[in-house]
């Protein structure tokens, strides 16, 4: 029988959000096994939360929803506590570690000298995994959405709770400490 | 005049939106005076050239076994 519900099949999802999933399941805990059964037990309590699901949010925002919570019981689990929000107090201080007291750059920015050589290697983008994984949990959500899934400012900051300025704030952070990540770890 | 901090927060800002005027004519003034600021740039635009290539590396795919025994799992259900 097919219905509008046709969207909430557990092939579907796997086929068109497993991989965004996985990815972010494993920014979070980086380990392989790890992430791919936090995406297992999220399409499991997806499916078994069917009916539960709202048309107001898409599948996707639905079933990260449903993995978020599934990332809070395996660090929970893991006897270790993760802070969802993160980036109050050291905000003031953060650009102190880029920016001399009288706002120029303390480490000067250099181009990469190769960006197609680098990104023929697999070495690379293992770094650059790694410097993702570096960042705070809400930097990191933030960017990804940005870079990788190509959310618009607008869609970031409903979807984050976040005014404009906390938007631009925060992905500028990221930005500065992934550069550093790799000019640190990847030499071009 | 703008200053480096300054400047790298619109530069950031600038990659995804337009600035608006009076800002964007500060922002390029500062740029054409500053070498550094003008690199930084060019590695905002190196980070989101590899931010967007690293969904299609392997790293970040769920493998094809993998994804056969969530189907298994989810079909025992």
């Amino acid at each position: 029988m097919k219905t509008p519900n046709d969207k909430l099949d557990p092939h579907t999802w796997l086929n068109e959000h497993g991989s965004y999933l996985y990815s972010y399941a494993l920014l979070k805990v980086k380990n392989k096994h790890t992430a791919e059964d936090l995406v297992q037990e999220t399409l499991l309590a997806a499916l078994a939360a069917k009916s539960s699901f709202s048309y107001q949010s898409t599948i996707r925002t639905w079933l990260v929803g449903i993995l978020k919570h599934k990332l809070v019981d395996h660090y929970r689990k893991q006897r270790r506590m993760i802070a969802f929000e993160d980036l109050t107090n050291e905000e003031d201080n953060f650009l102190d570690n880029y920016f001399t007291a009288n706002s120029r750059w303390i480490d000067k920015p250099e181009v990469f000298q190769n960006p197609e050589s680098a990104f023929q290697q697999q070495e690379f983008w293992k770094v650059l995994q790694e410097c993702l994984s570096g960042l705070n949990s809400r930097q990191a959500e933030i960017f990804l959405a940005k870079e990788i899934y190509g959310m618009s400012n607008d869609e970031i900051c409903k979807c984050f709770s976040l005014t404009p300025t906390n938007g631009w704030v925060i992905l500028h952070r990221a930005r500065l400490a992934l550069i550093k990540c790799l000019k640190k770890n990847w030499t071009d | 005049m703008l200053n480096c901090k300054k400047a790298s927060q619109l530069a950031s800002r600038a990659m995804d939106e337009k600035l608006p005027f009076w800002k964007n004519l500060t922002f390029k003034f500062h740029l054409l005076l500053c070498r550094n600021c003008k690199n930084f740039t060019d590695q905002l635009e190196f980070l989101r050239e590899a931010s967007r290539r690293l969904t299609v590396s392997k790293e970040f795919e769920l493998s094809a076994e993998a994804k056969h025994r969530i189907i298994n799992k989810l079909l025992e259900n």
